[in-house]
């Protein structure tokens, strides 16, 4: 039943892909649980003092994509340990608002988009 | 987000998570299947969620396509012109462009359905011709691409609506303003920004290219803030006065709710208090035309959060081609930038906060009386502006108060004809200038910046022989809070009484 990997679709909308190599749509994989060690040492400072170990969840996903995935820029994408203001993040089409954020546990086949309204309107 | 205790040891009832949504997830419509979005605190499936958007979209819309307002029973939908839509790139616009769409073009039925109970899907279409309008400004702002063109490949995927694009700088080409049948216009006319009274002389050369006189008029601004003001009112009267070429009866903008206390919040910041109702809807008759067609403005957005839009726009699978920044480059955000990252992280933590703003700036009515419109962004000029306006200017001697009263026997003046906005946008100086604003500033205007076409052109303008200065006006307090310019650090106080017990 536990897995070591999650297999995991990345999805992007309003622009945001701009940020990640302008592709849309990423397939990841990622450890199913935070590893001990940080991927990156400047994760230590914010989320990395989590405690490792514990599940892989959306917000260890964001620094996951962070340190994987992101070319540029990480304030327009990250900001005080959560999205930035204006970015909004649906779990398999459902608002993460409504499944606890961040702390929502990643499962294996998850699809996690985040959506940008920053281009105004 | 700030606790990660277990919650069987009670850690939540110490210290409660903010929870985004009311009661349970549940549908609060259906109260059947699972949520899929939070608007607002309330919780909608997908389907539910479909309905409560275009229902939004419809309720804003639809009793103001009708020459006459209707009641709350819906008559025929019968405009007397066509529609002109205003594309900006964002997702506003897309969302915008969608519903219109789906709803008059070609009657998507899996969402446009009768009220009522009775099903009778409409097939006909609402407005005859439909042109979806994009002004370019890539050329007047450094380092912003063109992006007309993509734009263009979105809008040919819609068969039934027309594409037109233009470009800033129409607003000073004036064989584009003399072509559409517009009162001649004089293109030697300029203001001197760099003076307070914004005199006018008839010396700059007729031929200047539109794209220069555009590039004058914006290095000319006194400050980075005065440069998306100045922008947007172009772009706004562009559209405005190319509805009314086409014959359109209507002009929708894909202005949001959270795009809606943006540009309340900033507009008041920036002594735009006297057009909060026109920055919600407006019924424009132009300074210059005197059939005495009027175009109405709508947003039928003015509901709906940016939030919304994205799930929309996601769903839908529309695509996003985006927008520039109007920046003055080398400069610090000004007041706009700040108004909406203000307004963005305010409706993240405080969701219901933004709606109030709206409707609260709805509620307000404007003191004082009008005085005709403004020349340059056609809304309407508050009474005694001027006279206030000299009274504080801490230039304004007693000599140049009495020039400025007998300004239309001497050099004419532009101040007198200007909103407060306008004026301040023009004249208002910050603590230092912001650099050049195009590398090449050649000075082709003497000092002179050009102006544009529906300025040289306003009747107002050119007939007004005179200017009366009430010597005994005296604002009161009311108005000097609607038009005093707020500094940032005073912005959070504004808005304070909006911020709710979530
Ligand atoms: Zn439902
Ligand atoms: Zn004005």
């Amino acid at each position: 039943m536990s897995q070591s990997t999650l297999s995991i679709k990345v999805e992007f909308g309003g622009g945001l892909e701009l940020l990640f190599s302008n592709q849309r749509s990423h397939k990841v994989s990622l450890p199913s649980h935070v590893p001990t060690a940080p991927p990156d040492a400047n994760t230590t400072s914010e989320q990395g003092k989590k405690e490792s170990g514990r599940p892989a969840d959306i917000t260890y996903l964001m620094y996951w994509m962070r340190d994987n995935l992101l070319k540029e820029r990480e304030e327009l994408f990250i900001e005080n340990g959560t999205v930035r203001p204006g970015i909004l993040v649906l779990v398999n089409d459902t608002d993460w608002e409504l499944e606890g954020e961040g702390e929502y546990v990643l499962q294996d086949g998850d699809e996690i988009v985040f959506i940008s309204t920053l281009h105004g309107g | 987000m700030a606790s990660c205790e277990n919650p069987e040891n009670g850690a939540d009832a110490l210290m409660p998570r903010t929870r985004k949504y009311d009661k349970s997830k549940i549908c609060v419509k259906c109260k059947e299947r699972h949520g899929n979005i939070v608007a607002r605190h309330t919780v909608y499936c997908r389907e539910c969620f479909i309905s409560f958007f275009t229902f939004k979209f419809r309720r804003a819309l639809e009793p103001y396509v009708n020459a006459k307002p209707d009641g709350p029973r819906r008559k025929a939908l019968k405009p007397t012109g066509n529609l002109l839509i205003g594309y900006s790139g964002g997702i506003g616009s897309a969302v915008l462009m969608d519903l219109v769409y789906r709803h008059y073009v070609h009657p998507d039925s899996t969402i446009v359905t009768s009220e009522g109970g009775k099903a009778h899907p409409r097939n006909e279409r609402v407005w005859e011709k439909i042109t979806v309008c994009y002004v370019e400004v890539s050329d007047a702002l450094p380092g912003t691409k063109d992006r007309t063109t993509e734009i263009q490949n979105v809008i040919d995927q819609m068969d039934g609506v027309e594409f037109l694009p233009i470009r800033l700088q129409d607003a000073f080409d004036f064989a584009w303003w003399n072509k559409r049948g517009f009162c001649p216009s004089d293109p030697t006319l300029g203001a001197d920004f760099s003076d307070e009274l914004l005199q006018v002389q008839a010396t700059l050369t007729p031929d200047i290219p539109p794209l220069t006189a555009l590039r004058l008029y914006l290095a000319s601004l006194p400050t980075a803030s005065a440069l998306p003001t100045a922008v947007q009112t172009l772009v706004r009267l562009l559209l405005q006065y190319t509805a009314i070429s086409m014959n359109c009866s209507h002009l929708l903008l894909g202005t949001s709710l959270t795009s809606l206390a943006i540009s309340l919040i900033a507009g008041i910041s920036q002594g735009g208090g006297f057009h909060v109702r026109e920055e919600a809807q407006e019924e424009w008759l132009p300074n210059c035309l005197d059939t005495g067609r009027a175009v109405r403005i709508i947003r039928p957005l003015r509901e709906i959060g940016m939030k919304e839009c994205g799930v929309w726009a996601w769903w839908m699978h529309l695509p996003i081609v985006g927008r520039e920044k109007w920046h003055w480059p080398g400069t610090k955000p000004g007041i706009g930038r700040l108004t909406k990252d203000f307004i963005i992280g305010l409706e993240k933590d405080y969701p219901s906060t933004v709606s109030t703003i709206v409707r609260t700036c709805g509620k307000l009515a404007p003191k004082g009386d009008t005085a005709g419109k403004c020349v340059i962004c056609e809304r309407p000029v508050q009474t005694g502006v001027q006279e206030w306006k000299a009274r504080i200017a801490i230039r304004a001697s007693q000599d140049e108060q009495a020039t400025w009263a007998n300004s239309s026997t001497m050099t004419p003046s532009l101040a007198p004809y200007l909103c407060y906005v306008c004026l301040t946008t023009f004249t208002s100086k910050g603590a230092r200038a912001p650099p050049p604003l195009y590398s090449d500033d050649s000075d082709l205007g003497h000092g002179l910046s050009p102006l544009p076409t529906w300025t040289t052109s306003s009747r107002l303008f050119r007939a007004h022989g005179t200017l009366t200065v009430t010597e005994d006006i005296t604002p009161d307090e009311d108005e000097f809070t609607v038009a005093r310019k707020l500094p940032r650090s005073e912005m959070r106080d504004v808005v304070k009484e909006f911020l709710l017990d979530e």
